[in-house]
């Protein structure tokens, strides 16, 4: 499972349209499979480990831990793919996969995409700025479109918390959450969670913090989530305008000073601090924010241990992460880009996988 | 002439709960046989100046309740400009179908009822859907815009009972305290919709636990009480007339409660749908319990009943807000805040409260007649002979499924929708009319 990653980012070209662009790849064969790992799996039953039985991916309140462990260990397997020179993998090849993002996320957007890619699917953007959308047609006529374009699997990522599980509701296809409001971020807590799991083996005993606008934060919500559910210790740590009283019902540990809770950390992951939130009153200055919360090299030797640093991206450098400790080598967060590829590869594999192809791990590469 | 025999009359303002009979001619309460009284046909034909039996229309009530019709001091109609959602037709038929025999129509309607000819309109309309009364509420200040006051005068004159921004607060305290002395020139109450926006910012539901959980933009509690505590205070000040919609937080209550102890001359109301659902029955896609103010904690729910109870809040209104299954069907920071309730809230409360004995009979019709009728200086809300014969003949064990081909509404934005529920009115008369007849509105 420990993967060597010599180069963070991901392999040049991919998600470039004019390597990996709809149309000139499409009908590429498996091209007998050098070094493909994906291989036909017969008569799989509802009992198969790799028998998925979720429709969508809206958030990880309704994984189980077992679930959550399938997709991490898929995303293991993924990942030796990705890290490898190969073509197009034929695994999805005739399903398509929709790209809605109505909110501006190149990070998350590109590397849904590359997922979709790379597995053979075809892709389709809804450049949401110039369609329809903008037009004022509503969510639901724009799910109605997608069911008429018999979509497999639809991408959503939107500023309405419920926006995916309100198209969910609406729609035959899959959908997975890209993030919905403040909602849930559910492929970003899982890349976390693989990310984690890589460097520290495992959840039982270890202690993460999450530091920064809790509030405001789908991915602060959906990472206590999985991460309570595989058996880390959580603490939440921010202002008091960011950290109202309200988020202890998310039945973690919260504070307001972030040096208290550093002390035996594993890893502390840093959010992104919008920086509008000083404009609507709830942070006097990105100056006093950061002297408080900004993780620092000193700051995070208070942990008295080796501790990874993780950040969602993207980085304000000096606001809540300072610039050496982003690039030092405690920090994972380029892997967690490569991850995120994996992750959803992952599961937009094991939510198409119903045509038959599913990882054999027991294949060695040719 | 009228005589509906063998029926609970119900009347608070009398004090009755019994068998009895009534009498109605020329629209109004000609005779009313109290519970141990006995009216002959010879008598009852006295009463009517009639000489044969045969002339006078006879309902067998069979022993259901008969009460004052209910009065709603809080209604959307929509109409003008929103006739997709309502009109004042298809609301005045939903009103008397849910047994209100009275409505105030709110003035947030596009154009917004600021001028003589808009309240004339609003009425008029009413009296040509020909069901339940339709009172108009006129704005406060000229387009809901909170900057100028209307000319209240004139349009007491044109037939508005009260005057309210409903649906928006108004934010300068400045203003709304001339409002209250303003007020004074009519006599009528002004209603307050209690909200300090820069508080409740662009929050969908109650700020708690589950707004935290669901990511769901929360209000606090105390976007509505402080300005609670600002209007008591202002009507306290000016000796204006206040009466406070939709009271949803515990701290109101106790704010309410200790202004009408100082004396202020406050009245207060609760929409039924605070006493029954909580933000925890909030779910992300179901856009059905978006209301405004959002659905309170269990500890709220609590103190708005014992406020109920105790005499502190004074009434029940609704709150009917009606809006199309379109508007509704959008990611829940999307949808319009509001709940379709006429047909549906008299039984919610049968069901809820009153069966639960949680509440009397007789209390439910003081407040949902009795005090709207005082507060607001309407006819009806009693029993009275000589009072308007506004009629409920009720079953108390008539159940119905909430479809709907059933809804009388245009639109269906109610959480009871494919639910049964139990207790409705099954006759009722406006004005000595039969309006409605065993649950069907009669054209």
């Amino acid at each position: 499972m420990k993967a060597v990653v010599p180069d963070a980012q991901p392999r040049k070209g991919r998600g470039d349209n004019e390597v990996f662009g709809e149309g000139e790849n499409r009908d590429l064969l498996p091209p007998g499979v050098k070094g493909c790992r994906l291989s036909m799996i017969e008569g799989k039953g509802e009992d198969s480990p790799m028998h998925w039985r979720h429709k969508d991916l809206l958030d990880l309140d309704t994984l189980t831990v077992a679930e959550i462990e399938t997709i991490l260990q898929t995303a293991g397997a993924m990942k030796e793919v990705l890290i490898r020179p190969l073509e197009k993998l034929p695994a999805l090849r005739g399903k398509s996969v929709a790209l809605m993002f109505y909110e501006n996320s190149t990070r998350t957007r590109s590397s849904f995409e590359n997922a979709a890619k790379i597995l053979g699917a075809q892709v389709t953007n809804f450049a949401v700025a110039q369609s329809s959308v903008n037009k004022g047609e509503s969510l639901l006529d724009t799910a109605r479109t997608l069911q008429a374009m018999k979509i497999d699997l639809v991408v959503i990522r939107h500023a309405a918390s419920g926006a995916a599980e309100f198209l969910a509701k609406h729609l035959e296809a899959g959908v997975i959450n890209g993030g919905d409001g403040q909602h849930a971020h559910p492929t970003q807590a899982l890349l976390d969670c693989f990310t984690l799991k890589e460097h520290l083996g495992g959840f039982r005993g270890k202690k993460i913090v999450i530091v920064g606008d809790i509030l405001h934060s789908r991915v602060a919500r959906s990472n206590v989530i999985a991460l309570t559910k595989l058996g880390a210790e959580v603490m939440l740590a921010g202002p008091p305008t960011l950290l109202p009283a309200e988020m202890k019902a998310l039945g973690v540990q919260t504070t307001y000073d972030l040096e208290s809770a550093l002390p035996g950390a594993d890893a502390v992951m840093a959010l992104r601090l919008q920086l509008e939130r000083q404009r609507s009153g709830l942070l006097p200055s990105l100056r006093e924010y950061s002297r408080l919360y900004m993780l620092t090299t000193e700051r995070l030797a208070r942990t008295g241990k080796k501790t990874f640093v993780l950040h969602p991206g993207p980085l304000n450098r000096g606001v809540e992460i300072a610039s050496e400790l982003a690039d030092s080598a405690c920090s994972l967060i380029e892997e967690q880009v490569t991850n995120g590829v994996a992750v959803r590869m992952a599961l937009i594999n094991l939510m198409l996988g119903g045509a038959g192809y599913a990882l054999d791990q027991e294949c060695t590469p040719a | 002439m009228l005589w509906i025999k063998n029926v609970h009359l119900l009347d608070p303002t009398q004090g009755i709960s019994g068998s009895g009979s009534l009498l109605v001619k020329d629209g109004r309460i000609a005779k009313l046989v109290k519970p141990g009284e006995e009216l002959r046909t010879e008598e009852a034909l006295a009463v009517f100046g009639a000489k044969a039996e045969e002339m006078i229309q006879q309902v067998d009530g069979g022993g259901n309740y008969l009460f004052p019709g209910l009065i709603d001091v809080h209604v959307h109609l929509r109409e003008p400009g929103q006739e997709a959602k309502e009109e004042i037709n298809s609301g005045s038929r939903a009103a008397v179908r849910g047994g209100f025999t009275s409505i105030l129509a709110m003035a947030n309607t596009r154009p917004v009822i600021d001028h003589r000819a808009l309240v004339e309109y609003v009425r008029l309309q009413g009296e040509r859907a020909g069901k339940a009364r339709i009172y108009p509420v006129a704005a406060v200040t000229k387009g809901l815009e909170g900057r100028e006051l209307t000319e209240m005068v004139e349009l007491k004159a044109a037939g508005a009972v009260a005057f309210s921004d409903d649906g928006r607060a108004i934010q300068s305290a400045e203003l709304f305290r001339l409002a209250l002395e303003y007020a004074k020139l009519t006599g009528c109450p002004v209603i307050s919709h209690c909200e300090d926006e820069s508080l409740a910012g662009q929050g969908v539901m109650r700020k708690g636990p589950t707004s935290a959980r669901l990511g769901l933009r929360g209000i606090p509690a105390s976007a509505e009480s402080v300005m609670v505590a600002r209007d008591v205070l202002l009507a306290g000040e000016t000796g204006g007339k206040l009466h406070i919609a939709h009271v949803s937080t515990k701290e109101s209550v106790a704010i309410i409660r200790a202004a009408k102890a100082a004396g202020v001359d406050l009245s207060a109301e609760v929409n039924p749908h605070h006493l029954l659902f909580s933000d925890e029955d909030v779910r992300l896609t179901e856009t059905i319990y978006k209301v405004n103010p959002p659905l309170p904690s269990k500890a709220d729910q609590e103190a708005l009943l014992a406020g109920l109870l105790d005499g502190t809040i004074d009434m029940l209104a609704t709150d009917h807000a009606p809006h199309t299954w379109d508007e509704k069907a959008r990611p829940f920071d999307e949808a319009p805040f509001g709940i379709n309730a006429l047909e549906t809230a008299l039984a919610a409360v049968w069901q809820e409260l009153v069966i639960k004995r949680k509440v009397k009979p007789e209390k439910v019709i003081e407040l949902w007649a009795v005090n709207p009728a005082r507060r607001f200086g309407l006819a009806g809300g009693t029993l009275k002979e000589g009072a308007p014969a506004d009629l409920v003949l009720f079953d108390p064990e008539w159940r119905e499924r909430i479809t709907p081909d059933t809804l009388e509404s245009k639109t269906q934005n109610t959480p009871f929708l494919g639910k049964e529920l139990q207790g409705f009115p099954v006759m009722v008369w406006v004005g000595g009319k039969l309006v409605v007849n065993r649950r069907k509105v009669q054209d």
